[in-house]
């Protein structure tokens, strides 16, 4: 693939991004691209700064320098009042589930549909769906405290889908869950991911980086590495 | 925006964090008690004092002048802008008064023909007392008037005394009012507060800060209708039989404009345009700071 074909189906771009915090270069010089349909892993040590890269993409923080792209928003030059619609492009998940307890499973997921303006029929038809596609139907009525921890983030990214993004943004989505609950909600990113929709998940997971295998990228002294295959696999074997 | 969606977030705002919302509304409630007592007495005294001072008037006495002198002077009189009403007082009708006035100490004095006709003039209410010597300096010297008599110092300390009431009231009711804004400012950012995980849900999915912040609003207003209801009712009970049971002689003192519903409907709206105003201004802070991670 040329970059002018990378480009044209590049969700997600940054060209020469520099971050800085309090005088320290987070992210030097960065380019990136995140096609349509692709499935990326971000890796690096805590502090590298993959919190700071997601940031980028939701526009909770503006780079130094460069440029950042997600579908067809320039995040340097778009309004403060944009985005909340450029929100609605990324489904986000974070290792705090970040669900209201005082609210249902349905409720939670009907939620990002009602601040969206949708309309009363349209959100019972679609908080079915994405229950269903997470295989919560059953759950519906319970409460967070209820589910388990691999149930909750279900939920949360029932809730991330409700909108139909274009892109799932993940930061740490199994950070909380032991082993077999991590490898279920892989299974429901892949199976997202499947449907053409692009994942960029943050990870310090190495097991399941080898387990479910894509593109992976390193962050390291402000720097982003592609990591071959081969790499991942010695890693986790340490 | 579905309406709905605000009002059944607005009110179960009040279920999710009842302490918090419970503060607001006490707190609001207290000031407007505090402002709708504050109003009634100020409103009393400023009133009282504006029927002393429009009950001054000026006596324009004459000199023995002949009938077309004296419609004359009638005319001059009327043409000043600060007379309202002009009553004539003959000699014969000035005795009258007299006699009236001293009953048997004025006896001895057989003959009050001494006593000359004079104009009493009711000035036109608010007038400043200032203009209203500027005018009597015109008055004086109309030709036939004989002497001009009014109580310019009565007149200035009422209208002193005036302006005290209106300074302090509503430099009083300023600052309490400004006090209850800060408290409800401070408890509905506490309730928002509470609420941070809610926001940052919202904010995660897409939500407008506009989308978020109206059902806290919303939650403002329903704060300020209850604080009205509750201070009107307890503002009511203070003047209709707490005072009166205590200080039965505050009972007779007036309503601002003469019926209960004026204060009652405007401290009503001062609770709703508070809440509004308090919830509005801590949401729209707390709301534009808060981050998703």
């Amino acid at each position: 693939m040329t970059s002018e074909q990378a480009e044209d189906t590049a969700v997600i771009s940054f060209d020469g991004v520099s971050v800085t915090y309090e005088s320290r270069l987070v992210l030097n010089q960065v380019d990136f691209r995140l096609r349509n349909g692709e499935f990326v892993y971000l890796i690096g040590q805590t502090g590298a700064g993959k919190s700071s890269f997601l940031k980028l993409i939701y526009r909770e923080v503006l780079p130094a320098e460069g440029r950042v792209r997600v579908d067809e928003y320039d995040l340097g030059k778009m309004s403060n009042r944009q985005v909340p619609f450029l929100r609605r492009k990324l489904g986000i998940v974070f290792q705090d589930f970040q669900l209201l307890p005082d609210r249902s499973v349905y409720e939670n997921v009907a939620f990002a549909l009602e601040v969206t303006g949708n309309s009363g029929k349209f959100i019972k038809q679609r908080v079915v769906e994405v229950l269903s596609m997470v295989g919560l139907s059953n759950k519906r009525n319970q409460y967070p405290a209820e589910l388990s921890g691999g149930e909750q983030q279900r939920v949360v990214i029932a809730r991330a889908l409700a909108n139909e993004p274009r892109i799932m943004l993940a930061d740490e989505p199994t950070g909380n869950l032991d082993p077999d609950a991590s490898a279920s909600i892989m299974e429901l990113l892949q199976q997202i991911n499947n449907r053409g929709m692009a994942v960029l998940m943050v990870t310090h997971n190495y097991d399941l980086v080898r387990q479910f295998p894509y593109r992976t990228i390193r962050i390291n002294s402000g720097k982003l590495q592609d990591i071959p295959q081969s790499k991942i696999i010695a890693a986790a074997k340490r | 925006m579905s309406m709905s969606y605000v009002i059944k977030e607005g009110i179960s705002g009040f279920r999710r964090t009842p302490l918090a919302s419970l503060t607001a509304v006490i707190a609001l409630m207290v000031s407007l008690i505090l402002i709708g007592i504050l109003a009634r007495f100020y409103y009393s005294a400023y009133e009282i004092g504006t029927t002393i001072r429009n009950d001054i008037e000026i006596e324009v006495f004459l000199q023995d002048v002949p009938e077309d002198r004296r419609r004359v002077i009638r005319g001059e009189l009327q043409a000043l802008p600060i007379v309202d009403e002009l009553t004539y007082i003959s000699k014969d009708s000035a005795a009258a008064v007299f006699r009236e006035l001293f009953g048997a100490e004025g006896t001895p004095l057989s003959d009050l023909s001494f006593l000359p006709a004079s104009y009493r003039v009711r000035p036109v209410a608010d007038v400043p007392a200032d203009t209203l010597v500027r005018y009597l300096s015109v008055v004086r010297d109309i030709r036939g008037v004989d002497e001009v008599s009014f109580n310019i110092e009565l007149l200035r300390l009422i209208d002193e005394r005036l302006q005290t009431v209106l300074l302090v009231g509503g430099g009083l009711g300023l600052l309490i009012l400004f006090t209850a804004m800060i408290l409800v400012f401070n408890t509905i950012r506490l309730t928002i507060y509470a609420k941070q995980s809610i926001i940052r849900a919202m904010k995660l999915v897409g939500a407008t800060n506009g989308f978020i912040r109206r059902p806290f609003v919303m939650e403002g207003i329903l704060q300020g209708i209850i604080a009205g209801i509750l201070a009107n009712g307890l503002v009511l009970l203070f003047f209709t039989r707490i005072l009166p049971y205590f200080i039965p002689q505050f009972g007779v003192i007036p309503w601002p404009f003469g019926r209960w519903y004026f204060l009652a409907g405007a401290l009503m709206g001062l609770s709703v345009v508070m809440g509004l105003l308090g919830s509005r201004w801590a949401a729209r802070k707390f709301i534009k700071d808060a981050t998703l991670s």
